[in-house]
């Protein structure tokens, strides 16, 4: 073939693929630190969000930072594993403790990152939230409700996603509520009754008695404990009754009639499910009510009876 | 051309391995085993402990200054290419696969499989101290390698573990053996008619060569174990127990040197618990270079190179 001024087809192939790796590989790359995202927050908390450690509106980050990167800059980190997994935060170290497992998780507008902070860029506007806790009832909390307004505003990222609103009762007062909390975030929710909504991914909001909401697969996972769905929280089967549990995943608590849940969780690499539920409609109402960032801020789900909040799980002392 | 095999060999030879132990007229060669080695690994220890580039730049100096001194300059320099390679692969590896590191210099892009890889300044100073750390620790081994007696170190060793100095002295002697063997064997096919002619290499001849290869190579490997044997023989390990101890008074090189070891671990302890030479690359870098930073580079230097001024006795004691 020498001469030839033809490259022979598989040399073609090779061209090709060579030239989309060089595409990938060139893909935002760049010489110095690159653009500064805005509006990024970052939160560092204890068990479950029950202890501040650090909460900064507007912290110290320079160019395309990671995650990692983002923490280092504001707190004093020690990372093992050639610097991709943190093993304290300002001296809160992970290992066991007491005999439990505890570690520190980080969550990007609400849900459980998937890799390590070291490969996860920041985006305009994200809130990363790191947590230390136990983890001996479950491994993953794949969605939290204690970054609202995200993932409203955004999904891991930085694309928007659509944004469905189900509702036992459509028309309904706790609907309706739920909706026009999302609208004036500039979210454009769409509505429809419970399981009739389009198959299109999109973040769900499910309205509605724990008996109704239940039909859907996503929401009945609560029911099987945290193990399945991340939630420390299990609803019965009548959905009479809420079980608050604490990080051991053991019953700390029932609630009963008029209790609401405010809670997220997340089927695989699905969109997250947020539920606005209740023992009845005086619990949904509660949960409805409790849609606003003021009262989820910090919290990994919320449970509401009587007038009180209660953080989930429960977290002793 | 059939050298003797494990006995030190009078001429250099041009086509000899890298390192080669040869008895020279210097203060290192003259000390016992015992003391020159423990001069290196004290050297060696010095590298490991330190992360600062001062003091690594520091201690390779010395170590290029002791080689000089040891007239091992020119070992020191083969091996340096082969070192080098290393030490500039991990200066290279650590900043593209360490995510560690605030200050970053470029974005690289997103790699399947690894994720962003962003080149930070403290993962680029990481990696060549690393690298430097490596050279300094590889060069202080190879001066052990060329200018200790690995006779007489195998000899001691003996003492404390007769079956461990066996295996060493039949690792190290079966090293050259095998690399006298190869280097004939290749010299050989050089010499064939048909390594000139590419095109007469088909995949029938490579095959038949290498079979033949093969069968030299068993075939000598009778003579080779003979050969082995008398080496071990020689070097009293006829009868398989434990050997005397040698009484034998210490010399000034052997002082200097036990003493140069013994110091060298001093300073470098003392430093170390001082908080002297700290350098850390992460998250940020961090570099203490004041005077008490100086002082122990110059002091370092200066230990390392002391013993080499007893130079009485020593012409006399060298041979060839």
């Amino acid at each position: 073939m020498r001469g030839s001024p033809h490259p022979p087809p598989g040399g073609r192939r090779h061209s090709a693929a060579a030239a989309v790796l060089l595409i990938t590989l060139l893909g935002g790359c760049g010489l110095g630190p690159g653009p500064t995202p805005g509006g990024v927050r970052l939160t560092v908390t204890d068990d479950f969000g029950s202890r501040l450690i650090y909460a900064g509106a507007r912290p110290r980050i320079s160019g395309q930072d990671t995650v990692m990167r983002l923490l280092q800059r504001n707190a004093s980190v020690t990372t093992r594993y050639g610097g991709g997994f943190v093993q304290s935060i300002d001296g809160r170290a992970g290992g066991q403790i007491g005999g439990r497992p505890i570690d520190w998780f980080y969550y990007v507008n609400g849900i459980e990152a998937s890799v390590g902070a070291a490969s996860t860029t920041l985006h305009a506007g994200d809130r990363i939230w790191w947590d230390r806790h136990d983890w001996g009832a479950t491994m993953d909390t794949p969605a939290v409700v204690g970054s609202f307004p995200e993932p409203f505003a955004r999904v891991d990222g930085g694309q928007p996603m659509p944004i469905r609103v189900e509702c036992e009762q459509p028309a309904g007062a706790a609907c309706q509520l739920v909706s026009a909390r999302l609208g004036a975030l500039g979210a454009h929710a769409s509505r429809s009754s419970l399981g009739a909504g389009a198959a299109a991914p999109a973040v769900r909001v499910l309205v509605g008695r724990w008996q109704a909401v239940r039909a859907d697969p996503t929401a009945a996972a609560l029911e099987r404990g945290p193990a399945a769905s991340g939630v420390y929280l299990r609803p019965d089967r009548s959905g009479s009754t809420l079980t608050v549990l604490d990080a051991a995943g053991r019953a700390a608590g029932v609630l009963r009639t008029g209790s609401g849940l405010v809670a997220a969780t997340r089927a695989g690499d699905a969109a997250p499910v947020w539920l606005i539920s209740g023992t009845d409609s005086v619990g949904v109402s509660a949960a409805a009510g409790a849609f606003d960032e003021r009262d989820l801020h910090g919290h990994f789900a919320l449970a509401l009876s009587g007038g009180r909040r209660l953080s989930v799980p429960e977290v002793g002392g | 051309m059939v050298a003797v095999v494990g006995q030190r060999e009078a001429v250099p030879c041009r086509a000899a391995g890298h390192m080669r132990y040869r008895r020279r007229p210097t203060p290192l060669h003259a000390a016992r085993a015992g003391a020159a080695a423990s001069y290196c690994l004290a050297l060696m220890a010095c590298a490991v402990l330190f992360d600062s580039p001062l003091v690594l730049g520091a201690l390779l100096l010395a170590v290029m200054l002791a080689a000089r001194a040891a007239r091992s300059g020119r070992e020191l320099l083969r091996v340096l290419p082969y070192v080098g390679g290393l030490a500039l692969t991990a200066a290279v590896l650590n900043p593209l696969f360490s995510h560690q590191g605030l200050t970053v210099i470029a974005r690289l892009g997103h790699l399947p499989g690894v994720g962003e890889i962003d080149l930070t300044l403290e993962a680029v100073v990481f990696g060549a101290v690393a690298g430097l750390k490596l050279l300094v620790f590889t060069l202080a081994f190879a001066l052990m390698g060329a200018a200790v007696d690995p006779d007489e170190l195998l000899r001691a060793a003996r003492r404390v573990s007769f079956r461990s100095a066996l295996t060493a002295s039949l690792a190290t002697r079966m090293w050259t053996v095998l690399e006298r063997d190869a280097r004939r064997l290749a010299e050989a096919q050089r010499c064939r008619f048909d390594a000139f002619d590419p095109a007469a290499m088909t995949r029938r001849v490579r095959v038949s060569r290498g079979i033949g290869v093969v069968r030299a190579v068993a075939t000598g490997a009778l003579d080779r174990a003979v050969d082995v044997a008398a080496t071990l023989e020689l070097r009293g390990y006829a009868g398989a127990h434990r050997p005397p101890r040698r009484r034998r008074r210490w010399s000034r090189q052997d002082l200097a040197f036990a003493a140069g070891a013994a110091g060298i671990i001093a300073v470098a302890a003392a430093s170390r618990a001082a908080g002297v030479g700290d350098f850390g690359a992460y998250p940020t870098l961090y570099l203490a270079a004041g005077v008490r930073e100086l002082a122990l580079a110059v002091a370092l230097v200066t230990v390392a190179l002391l013993p080499f001024t007893q130079r009485r006795g020593v012409q006399r004691g060298a041979g060839p």
